[in-house]
């Protein structure tokens, strides 16, 4: 179903889910979600422990195949064209996912070079600026605070410049600063037109920095509608109350 | 429904236990005496078969664990283990069955010949898969890790029988079965498989009917009082 | 250079840069290999032990040495999550397996170019009369040691390192290379009798088998 590309279609949609399940052996993880998300979209996904968020993200990550339903990427199914879609995409979760014995440098130009990256030098360095690690370029991973670690995070996801930024619960232990530039670094790809999808436990926080906001609760999708502000309280609420059986 | 279940499971019981019983007597008065290596050699007629259905178990194993790979279905792990358990259980047996033969035969308990150490291995190969599952938390990574195993083990199997038969066998086996020898190894096979068989169900079932406990009280979560009234505060202390 | 083997030494020069950083696994495990040398040259008597022992030693050595080595590369992926970062590569897991094996296999090859000469030396064993066949049949069976190891590693989650889970799993699989290379050097050093076909064809199977079923089984269970 590829519709040609003219202006009216010109915002695709990055992320598509039609009554997508996950079942890890007969116990439902994700019902029915139906859910798109439309490029250049900031996203935040909350709800409680077991409730599915880490799930869906690792599902749009390509990571996790859906047990049923529909999954498009970019405007392809998933589990046949995995592949294109990574390459579209960046990861960020609460593990640096990087190698602490290589330093800033070295961790983002294998990356780099993995992914093909022309110039990679010149794009590492290009990001190691963007995220103010420029003076500890060349010092190990294992020196480096938890915050300043995370920024090499986000360095590292960008290094192919995808479209897509998933971030699973990002502020995990970080201070008041690391958490701020964190943040900070979200909200710029979003404002540079990337589309952000945001895992996290902060409500207030995910509703300050997204544009649309998602609750799962027991696998559902039960909100879907625009950050306001305002909704902190009824969020709060909803997160607080226990999900019945079946 | 449940009475008929146990009326039957007691009456295989019961039958398999007969068959042996039959077949014990059929030893004594109908199976000819080997002439090189005398009356122990009759221990021969439960190794056999017990060596065979061991191989089987360990092939239900294997197929099992393919089956959990592809799958990723508890239903296959559990059948794993149960087979894999049944498979120790008889490979003992065939181990201490080997070892006694040995002994009464040619006056020594453990010979590094290709047929003992064959039998040897594969016990600890199928040991190591159960020590395994009590070494790994989370049901689907053991299940995982069990079936990863499951399927490497099975295919070291063959290997292991051709290098054992590089040793050398200074007490060769080798026996030439008579018409008569032949029907009453026959007829141990029968209550040798039967029991295999159901050791195997039975640990089946047991595994299934935890595993379907196990899944139905992850669902059930207390609920957290809204209300939280205060604490007694009588607490004595020393 | 096609992409897959640009990749492939792309992983291992970094596997291999990680290691000369760190400088962990490969001092340990060669101390580690010369402590069980010793250990079974003074405990079979010294200088009285036989001279055949040096397979059953050297094989102990690189059984314990080699789990530590798969241990460690696969843990470099699981301490921090980078796994999940390179399964979002556009590598394929093939490249990721013959990378760890390949590096494991490095790491091995350094190990025992200290402990062969050592266990060698030890025990007066004289090589002399087929060095080339004792090299090729040691290399192919830590070939195949290496190759179930690889995968065995990957599936043992490192991060609750339980020691000696892996060495168990390995250990009896890896059985038919050591009686067959056991074998083979008894019967072509202490008997003189040329080299068994067969044993070689037994070494050569399992490496064909093990390196095909564990790759499959590699693509099949690696999870972030």
């Amino acid at each position: 179903m590829n519709q040609p590309r003219t202006a009216e279609t010109a915002v695709d949609d990055v992320v598509s889910c039609l009554a997508l399940n996950k079942s890890l052996d007969d116990r439902a993880i994700l019902r029915g979600i139906d859910l798109t998300i439309a490029s250049g979209e900031f996203v935040a996904i909350l709800g409680n422990n077991g409730a599915g968020k880490t799930t869906l993200l690792k599902m749009l990550a390509t990571l996790s195949m859906p047990t049923s339903g529909e999954l498009r990427l970019f405007g392809q199914l998933v589990p046949r064209h995995a592949a294109a879609a990574r390459a579209r995409l960046g990861l960020i979760g609460h593990q640096s996912m990087l190698y602490r014995d290589l330093t800033a440098r070295e961790n983002l130009l294998f990356f780099g070079r993995l992914y093909g990256v022309n110039n990679v030098g010149n794009r590492a360095d290009e990001l190691l600026s963007w995220v103010g690690m420029s003076s500890r370029a060349d010092d190990a991973v294992r020196t480096f605070s938890r915050g300043m670690t995370q920024r090499i995070a986000i360095a590292r996801a960008l290094i192919h410049d995808p479209d897509i930024l998933l971030a699973d619960e990002p502020f995990a232990g970080l201070d008041v600063a690391g958490a701020d530039a964190v943040e900070r670094l979200l909200s710029a790809q979003h404002q540079a037109g990337k589309t952000v999808v945001l895992v996290n436990h902060d409500v207030g926080q995910s509703l300050r920095l997204a544009q649309r906001v998602l609750l799962l609760r027991g696998g559902r999708l039960a909100v879907d509608q625009p950050a306001r502000l305002n909704d902190l309280q009824d969020l709060h609420h909803q997160l607080s109350q226990p999900v019945g059986r079946g | 429904m449940k009475s008929a279940r146990s009326i039957l499971v007691v009456a295989f019981w019961l039958l398999v236990a007969g068959l042996f019983a039959v077949d014990l007597c059929l030893l004594r008065t109908y199976t000819p005496t080997e002439i090189t290596m005398g009356p122990v050699q009759k221990i021969f007629y439960l190794h056999l078969p017990v060596a065979i259905c061991t191989f089987l178990a360990c092939l239900i194993t294997f197929i099992a664990s393919v089956g959990y790979l592809w799958q990723r279905r508890i239903v296959f792990d559990d059948l794993a283990w149960a087979s894999a358990r049944v498979a120790v259980q008889l490979c003992a047996v065939v181990l201490v069955t080997g070892m006694a033969w040995g002994r009464g035969a040619w006056g020594v308990w453990w010979t590094w010949s290709p047929r003992l150490t064959f039998s040897l291995v594969l016990f600890l190969l199928y040991c190591v898969y159960l020590i395994l599952r009590s070494s790994v938390e989370g049901r689907q990574r053991r299940a995982m890790v069990a079936a990863v195993y499951g399927v490497i083990a099975f295919l070291d199997v063959p290997l292991v029988y051709l290098s054992t038969k590089l040793m050398k066998d200074i007490h060769p086996a080798s026996i030439e079965l008579e018409k008569s020898m032949q029907l009453t190894l026959l007829a141990w096979a029968v209550p040798v498989l039967l029991l295999s068989g159901g050791l195997i169900c039975t640990r089946f079932r047991l595994n299934r009917l935890n595993t379907q406990l196990a899944e139905q009280t992850e669902h059930e979560s207390q609920a957290f009082e809204p209300v939280i009234r205060p604490l007694s505060g009588n607490v004595a202390r020393a | 250079m096609p992409l897959a083997l640009q990749q492939l030494l792309l992983m291992v020069g970094k596997d291999l840069r990680i290691e000369a950083r760190s400088r962990q696994t490969l001092g340990l495990v060669v101390v580690l290999g010369l402590l069980i040398v010793t250990v079974l040259g003074l405990g079979l008597g010294g200088d009285s032990a036989a001279g055949f022992g040096a397979t059953v030693v050297l094989w102990v050595a690189y059984l314990f040495s080699g789990v530590l080595c798969f241990e460690k590369t696969m843990a470099v992926e699981r301490s921090d999550g980078a796994l999940a970062a390179l399964m979002l590569a556009p590598t394929a897991r093939a490249t990721l397996y013959f990378s760890k094996l390949i590096t494991n296999l490095l790491l091995m090859a350094a190990v025992a170019l200290i402990i062969t000469p050592a266990g060698v030396l030890f025990f007066h064993f004289d090589l002399s009369l087929a060095p080339g066949a004792f090299a090729g049949v040691m290399a192919l069976s830590l070939l195949g040691f290496a190759a179930v190891g690889t995968l065995f590693a990957s599936v043992v989650s490192s991060s609750r390192l339980q020691g000696g889970l892996l060495a168990m799993m390995v250990f009896p699989i890896a059985l038919p290379l050591v009686i067959a290379s056991t074998q083979l050097m008894l019967h072509r050093f202490r008997d003189g009798l040329p080299l068994e076909l067969v044993a070689v064809g037994i070494i050569v199977a399992f490496d064909v088998i093990f390196l095909t079923a564990s790759w499959l089984v590699f693509e099949i269970v690696l999870e972030p």
